[in-house]
């Protein structure tokens, strides 16, 4: 026990779960926070321009890192701003731990400056709350936070500190553990694994769909390898981008709305759907009576709340993916599986080639595939894609081959645009020697631009290409293709000069006004050992096609 | 669609039932009744009833026992246990035969009577929420002028 304000207490329970980077931003009712950190050797703060910013950063960094990623502001405003991105995080499952300053406890209730009842605002868009009224309480209050944000399917957690607590004194020690009163099933049944076998063993046209929880529970290999012994297609949610390197023979790409058409055709004649962290997402299904319509569906998910909640399931193994997946390959060994090469594989194999979409557009403005074509062209594997929401988004989740997971990093559930400019602050921040690229509309960028102040002042040298199409693109796309083209609210008519603004700021600004211009831009970009920004200017009229319309069958997409 | 009962057990800590209500209010499922007591443990247990189809009603299940204060969630089939609600009511100011005779009705059904000194009948009723129903319909609207009513309270017959 050692005599301690609860802001030293907070920094020796952030250092006791290795926390190395803060985003966040002060304000009055987190300054003994501040002050606190100060005098902290071990943990570095970024100061962000938007709390918004600080909480896409801490996402983004959880995501590339697969680590809790931590932000901190104050009360009221400060707090609130987290809220959007704390919602993302939480629809895409990122440890995210938040942390505000709140008034002081006697003060909360009366309207006080800058007073906010985050404990309410927070409450729906979390895992899990909680305020600290005593100091008592904080060491394992923090230490929970922790646990709950990462245990089972992971999420943010927000802490809410009033100004007393921050400033009061006790004798306090850090807990190494904390008990929960919830214990969680990680570990299939032989029930279930046995079942499942049964079911991959007798499936003629099977296809894993694998997600995001793939990812988080550091099962690719094992997803790779499964797929591999009973010679089985994969296709991928949004979340689920790169769990199989997107260049296998196996990998079909991302399945849904605007998915693979290979990917969707796939899913419609299976008759095994091996669904594995994923959620059958309205946007990857589509219409969910003509989902993979001839298929029995396995589905493994750690959170049985999501098995049975849109889609109906023939055989449910509530599990950690990795333990589950490791568990059927050991069943599987004793099966006569392995190198099965069927006329189902070759057939996906050669749809995909043919209905692989294409990208050798020349044209000038430069067509978005091509651009996608000539930014990868310049990139190997340990590139981090982050993406900001949209056209772009979908463009990117096209063209972009990623080989690794925690390489592709985008606001799935919640579409927030503006995440993947200061999501990609984070994931360098978090990996610092993998290139980040950040796939931008105009529209998107400009949500959170200011984070070109952060970027510079703290030298993190992520670079944004933005296609810029002068447009909010997806929603002009919609009114093209479902409101007979009456374009309204979606024209940004005279977008700033990208390049001015990045110089403005400090960074790199260039132009790709053609698409031979792209690759050498974006290596002098690379090179520039600054943040950078590249300004593609694209074809305001490309639409992302195939598109399956909302609530629409799979295999009956829009083609042009 | 049925009655469904949960039985939660839960920490007793606030912002619990904020946490439960939310998640029905978003689903447009209302709350017939809640009931919250201290178990001897120290943890809380709340007692739910609401209207919900089988798939709805599993799910919620699910929902709830997601919630991290929420330790357990039990399915109520209240034929496995006891059900009951504890109501008071008021009568208007009676006088004479008229007095003797709401007595001897409420007495007779079970019911006690808790004060009459102003000259209003304060009764306590109890059984399930039917019975209530019925003691509150057969003294008359007429008659009766103020109900209060418990939740569902519920504890199962199983032993150990």
């Amino acid at each position: 026990m050692v005599e301690m304000n609860g802001s030293k207490a907070l920094f020796e329970a952030l250092n006791a779960e290795g926390v190395k980077h803060i985003f966040g931003i002060p304000g009055g009712s987190v300054i003994p926070i501040y002050d606190a950190l100060f005098d902290e050797k071990k943990i570095v703060h970024i100061l962000t321009r938007h709390e918004q910013g600080a909480a896409h950063a801490a996402d983004g960094y959880a995501r590339a890192s697969g680590k809790p990623g931590v932000c901190l502001t104050t009360s009221g405003p400060g707090a609130t701003n987290l809220t959007t991105g704390i919602l993302n995080a939480y629809m895409d499952n990122s440890p995210v731990v938040a942390i505000s300053g709140q008034v002081t406890s006697s003060a909360i209730g009366t309207d006080a400056f800058q007073e906010a009842d985050m404990l309410s605002l927070m409450l729906p868009i979390t895992k899990h709350n909680f305020i600290i009224h005593k100091v008592k309480d904080l060491p394992a209050i923090v230490k929970t936070a922790f646990d709950v944000a990462t245990a089972g399917r992971p999420g943010p957690v927000h802490i809410d500190i009033p100004k007393n607590t921050q400033n009061e004194k006790a004798d306090l020690k850090i807990p190494a553990t904390v008990k929960h009163e919830k214990v969680l099933k990680m570990q299939p049944t032989p029930g279930e694994i046995g079942r499942a076998i049964e079911m991959l063993a007798h499936a003629r046209q099977p296809v894993i769909y694998a997600g995001g929880g793939v990812v988080w529970s550091n099962a690719s290999p094992e997803l790779v390898a499964l797929a591999e012994m009973v010679q089985t297609p994969v296709v991928t949610s949004l979340l689920g981008k790169g769990v199989i390197p997107e260049d296998h023979p196996l990998a079909l790409g991302m399945l849904g709305m605007h998915g693979r058409m290979v990917a969707n055709l796939a899913v419609t004649e299976c008759d095994l759907l091996f669904a594995v962290g994923v959620r059958f997402s309205d946007r990857a299904t589509g219409d969910i009576r003509h989902f993979a319509p001839k298929a029995k569906i396995i589905h493994i998910d750690i959170d049985p709340v999501e098995i049975g909640k849109t889609i109906r399931v023939d055989h449910q193994i509530v599990a950690d993916a990795k333990l589950a997946l490791k568990g059927i390959i050991a069943g599987l060994k004793s099966h006569v599986q392995r190198g099965r090469t069927s006329e189902w594989v070759k057939r996906a194999e050669k749809l995909r080639k043919e209905l692989a979409p294409r990208t050798d557009y020349d044209e000038v403005p430069t067509k978005p595939q091509r651009a996608i074509k000539e930014i990868m062209s310049v990139l190997s594997g340990d590139a981090i894609i982050t993406t900001e929401v949209g056209q772009c988004q979908m463009w990117a989740a096209h063209f972009c081959e990623i080989k690794n997971p925690r390489h592709f990093i985008s606001s799935g559930g919640l579409g927030t645009m503006g995440f993947g400019f200061p999501a990609a602050m984070g994931a360098k921040v978090a990996c610092p020697k993998n290139p980040v690229i950040n796939i931008a509309g105009d529209g998107s960028f400009l949500m959170n631009s200011q984070e070109l102040a952060t970027v510079v002042e703290n030298e993190i040298n992520v670079v944004s290409c933005i296609l810029n199409n002068r447009y909010l693109g997806m929603v002009k796309q919609w009114q093209d293709l479902f409101y007979q083209k009456r374009r309204s609210g979606v024209g940004l008519g005279k977008v700033p000069d990208f390049v001015k603004l990045a110089e403005a700021y400090g960074a790199w600004g260039g132009r790709a006004s053609k698409p031979s211009e792209i690759a050498p831009k974006l290596k002098e970009a690379l090179a520039s050992g600054k943040p950078a920004v590249l300004d593609i200017p694209i074809d305001p009229d490309e639409n992302v096609l195939p598109m399956v319309p909302a609530g629409g069958r799979l295999d009956e997409p829009i083609l042009t | 669609m049925k009655n469904r009962i949960f039985s939660i057990l839960c920490q007793n800590i606030p912002g619990v039932m904020m946490r439960i209500t939310r998640d029905f209010t978003r689903r447009q499922i209302n709350l017939d009744s809640i009931t919250v007591g201290v178990e001897p443990s120290g943890l809380a247990r709340i007692i739910l009833m609401f209207r919900a189809d089988d798939h709805m009603a599993e799910f919620m299940q699910k929902v709830l026992t997601r919630l991290e204060p929420i330790i357990k969630v039990d399915v109520i089939d209240p034929e496995e246990g006891v059900v009951r609600v504890v109501a008071l009511i008021k009568t208007k100011k009676l006088a004479g035969d008229e007095h003797w005779k709401v007595v001897e009705k409420i007495e007779r059904a079970g019911g006690k009577i808790v004060d009459s000194s102003g000259g209003a009948i304060l009764a306590e009723l109890s059984g399930d929420n039917e019975e209530v129903e019925n003691i509150i319909n057969a003294l008359g609207r007429e008659i009766v002028t103020e109900v209060a009513r418990s939740g569902r309270v519920y504890i199962s017959k199983k032993i150990g």
